[in-house]
């Protein structure tokens, strides 16, 4: 997870300095933006690289055989391991953070604009959902490749809600539409956790509602899908 | 199906136990019967080892006594009660075979992290730990990484991370695969000390030496169908025929003209003797002043009796050569 987490800063940094010097926009603004994706990126990469991992060894290599004979219920172990996860990743997120702050402010000198704190917070929400559903198809799932394949659309279609919620208004057969429902209400709705565009935008003011329901949304969704995961866990044989 | 409350002085009883599995398509599914009407009790304090050849089912019994797999028919009770209680999984201990470690972990750091599934803190834990270290003779490895563990300290790690729970019912699949001869002893002499403890052994092995050294009773187990079930005293004394080798030098057959086991000597350099007339064939030898290197047994007591019971009569008493 460090070499991850290291390659990731050195891309990004690298990456930053490459478009300023050939955009006009202002430095600092292009490495928040950048930073911003970076470290969701580096916390979606670990979560991918993790499942892929750990699938093969607590699934092909059996290790859940010696977990499971011990006096844990299976839901205890589903929620350790999305605990586990989530710790690694948030603080994968957080030191990128650390890194991202400490470039803006001692080497370019300039501010951190305040929605980034609650940017950053989101992210750390966005990931608490992803590791979820990720450790989730990850007990469902039966190889290694089709878990992470199916990780990675719903991340990808996660972020694409808006379009399905705008195909959702047209005039759509009622097979069509009733499929898009469906992906609608069981992906992740990742746009709502999406504050990259408007760091920097002076108008935008979270309110607590607004908070309430990014929230509501975080632990609702999460556990729906916590609780799917460990009934199909209950009635899962291990041959 | 289900569990049932039975005698505590039984730690397993298994009743009509069957497991089937369906694979293949929904509309043409192929139907494997792993295990057939399985029905065992096992008492406190004994080892008991099932054999089997692979595929026999042994696996499938284990997983079902552990709750890995569901039954398809039948009863399990363990220590009185079932295996979905967290307290009968408390006093559980379970080596699978060739366990999987994290390698980034060290011998001490795995067994803090199963003992702490077993809810014990602190310093307890710590305490435990270093007599369980001791115990599978890890102490000096304790603080180097799994990866760097050879077979047969990864199966100690193993056995120690299943009694540091101190169980009162230990299984075991393939405890001795794929160790050297020293693992071998080491992992026998554990299982030796476990039994005067009092702790309650099932063993899953083909390894029929294994058997005779540490088991009190045997099941043969064969495509999902218990054969037999015995005490090791019992088979040992039981009459299954053992043939022996007399090795005797080639020179030696001239002096043997016209005794039917001439030319095996001269072609093999000794003759293959059933138990029955081992003395008499003895005997003749010495008679006609033949020199004997030496006298061995072609199959151990259980080896017999394993062949016999699972209908292999055809490989008792054959020598490896002959052995399709």
């Amino acid at each position: 997870m460090l070499y991850v987490w290291s390659i990731s800063v050195v891309v990004l940094c690298g990456l930053s300095f490459l478009l300023s010097i050939l955009s006009y926009g202002d430095i600092l603004r292009i490495f928040m933006d950048l930073g911003l994706v970076g470290i969701e990126a580096s916390g979606l990469i670990v979560l991918m690289l993790g499942l892929a991992v750990t699938y093969t060894t607590e699934m092909d290599q059996k290790a859940i055989f010696l977990q499971l004979a011990k006096p844990v219920t299976r839901g205890e172990y589903l929620l350790g391991r999305i605990l586990g996860f989530y710790l690694i990743n948030a603080l994968v997120i957080l030191g990128m953070a650390a890194v991202v702050i400490f470039l803006v402010v001692f080497i370019g000198g300039g501010q951190v604009p305040a929605l980034f704190y609650s940017c950053l917070a989101f992210i750390l929400l966005e990931m608490f959902v992803l590791n979820t559903l990720g450790l989730t198809l990850q007990v469902i799932g039966t190889t290694m490749v089709g878990v992470v394949l199916y990780a990675f659309f719903a991340i990808f279609l996660g972020h694409l809600i808006g379009e399905i919620q705008w195909l959702l208004q047209m005039q759509l057969t009622p097979l069509i539409k009733g499929v898009l429902q469906v992906v609608y209400y069981c992906l992740p709705n990742l746009e709502i956790f999406n504050l990259r565009d408007r760091v920097y935008d002076p108008t935008l003011v979270l309110t607590w509602a607004q908070w309430q329901d990014v929230l509501l949304y975080t632990f609702s969704y999460s556990f729906v899908v916590f609780l799917i995961g460990w009934i199909n866990l209950e009635k899962r044989e291990f041959r | 199906m289900g569990n049932d409350p039975s005698d505590p002085r039984v730690a397993i009883k298994i009743k009509d136990l069957s497991k089937t599995y369906k694979t293949g398509f929904w509309f043409l599914p192929k139907v494997t019967k792993a295990l057939k009407s399985l029905t065992l009790d096992i008492q406190e304090k004994q080892a008991f080892g099932l054999l089997g050849l692979n595929g026999a089912g042994k696996t499938t019994a284990i997983k079902l006594i552990l709750g890995l797999l569901k039954p398809t028919s039948g009863n399990i009770s363990i220590l009185g009660g079932r295996i979905s209680d967290r307290s009968i999984r408390n006093v559980i201990g379970y080596l699978p075979e060739l366990p999987y470690f994290s390698k980034q972990h060290t011998g001490r750091e795995l067994l803090l992290y199963f003992g702490s599934l077993h809810h014990l803190r602190g310093k307890e834990l710590k305490i435990r730990v270093d007599e369980i270290l001791e115990l599978v003779r890890m102490t000096k490895s304790a603080d180097q990484r799994v990866s760097g563990y050879s077979k047969g300290m990864l199966q100690r790690i193993g056995i120690g991370q299943a009694l540091i729970g101190k169980p009162k019912l230990l299984i075991c699949d393939e405890p001795m695969s794929g160790l050297d001869p020293v693992g071998y002893k080491e992992m026998r002499d554990i299982f030796i000390d476990l039994k005067k403890t009092g702790t309650t052994l099932f063993l899953n092995t083909h390894i029929l030496d294994e058997v005779e050294r540490i088991c009190d009773r045997v099941g043969i187990l064969h495509e999902g169908v218990l054969l037999d079930n015995r005490s090791v005293p019992e088979i040992l004394s039981s009459s299954v025929p053992v043939d022996y080798w007399v090795d005797v030098d080639r020179h030696e057959a001239d002096k043997l003209s016209g005794m039917p086991f001439q030319e095996s000597i001269q072609k093999h350099g000794g003759v293959q003797v059933a138990s029955l007339v081992l003395a008499e064939t003895l005997s003749l030898l010495t008679v006609r002043k033949v020199k004997i290197k030496s006298v061995r047994p072609l199959s151990s007591v259980v080896e017999a009796y394993f062949l016999k019971t699972i209908g292999m009569n055809q490989y008792l008493n054959m020598t490896l050569e002959d052995r399709p």
